[in-house]
């Protein structure tokens, strides 16, 4: 596999992680502020 | 949701298009493509320290504790996204000049900027009254504010400096592919909206703090 294309793929996992964090963190925030 | 769920689906595609879609810079071969995070992600700390200058100059007119919570969700973004900057920085300093650190003058300039921004925080902490607190760090987030654009844009171009030229030349004019250029607006774009989203979720975590801390008192 060529260097570039794992280079890609842990972007977009890094992405992804990210993303999914700061959905966790807006969905326990906005369950915060219903309370 | 919709706009977090296209967010997701734009940076996503930002980073195919960096990797494999967008053409190498000539002499820089495959370490060009850092400028498509490089970039915005110094973008976004230029973007946080303006707008915690914009947060403190509310602050003082109206004294709404909220500005205080906004501005210093802004600062902590931005002194974390100006070490994301250098950090990337020094990677691309290390593979086209041979070492981490040079004391270029854009080097020089950033290092300053982290210590401004790191001695905000110091005077957060040193100061115990609430409200005394958030007046002294909105009057200092604004100098620091007018010391951003002097650091990031004038001061690194006054001097020689071994940083590549900057994407809008001297004259005015665009010096990038076209393809490139589509890519690095595109991330720039994608950067910004994750700048929004997470500011919008610093203050309303810091809203919360407040709230809790004035309960327990």
């Amino acid at each position: 596999m060529k260097p570039i294309y794992i280079v890609l793929i842990v972007n977009l996992v890094v992405w992804a992680g990210v993303f999914a964090l700061l959905l966790s963190l807006d969905s326990r925030i906005k369950k915060l502020e219903k309370h | 949701m919709i706009q977090r769920a296209l967010l997701g689906i734009w940076m996503a595609a930002v980073i195919v298009g960096a990797f494999l879609i967008a053409p190498v810079a000539k002499n820089l071969g495959e370490l060009s493509r850092i400028v498509y995070f490089h970039v915005p992600v110094a973008w976004v700390a230029v973007l946080a320290f303006l707008w915690a200058m914009v947060q403190g100059i509310l602050l003082l007119r109206s004294n709404r504790m909220v500005n205080d919570i906004a501005a210093e969700a802004a600062a902590r973004i931005g002194l974390s996204f100006c070490i994301l900057a250098t950090l990337t920085g020094m990677v691309f300093a290390k593979a086209t000049w041979g070492a981490y650190w040079n004391w270029d003058p854009r080097e020089t300039s950033v290092f300053v900027l982290l210590l401004i921004y790191l001695a905000y925080f110091a005077l957060r902490t040193a100061i115990e009254d609430p409200e005394r607190r958030a007046r002294l760090a909105a009057a200092y987030a604004i100098l620091a504010g007018f010391a951003v654009p002097f650091l990031v844009f004038i001061i690194p171009r006054v001097y020689f400096s071994l940083h590549p030229t900057p994407i809008i030349s001297k004259t005015g004019k665009l010096e990038m592919d076209h393809t490139m250029l589509i890519v690095f607006l595109s991330s720039l774009a994608g950067f910004t909206g994750i700048y929004v989203w997470l500011q919008n979720l610093s203050v309303r975590a810091g809203i919360l703090a407040r709230r809790a801390e004035e309960e327990s008192e």
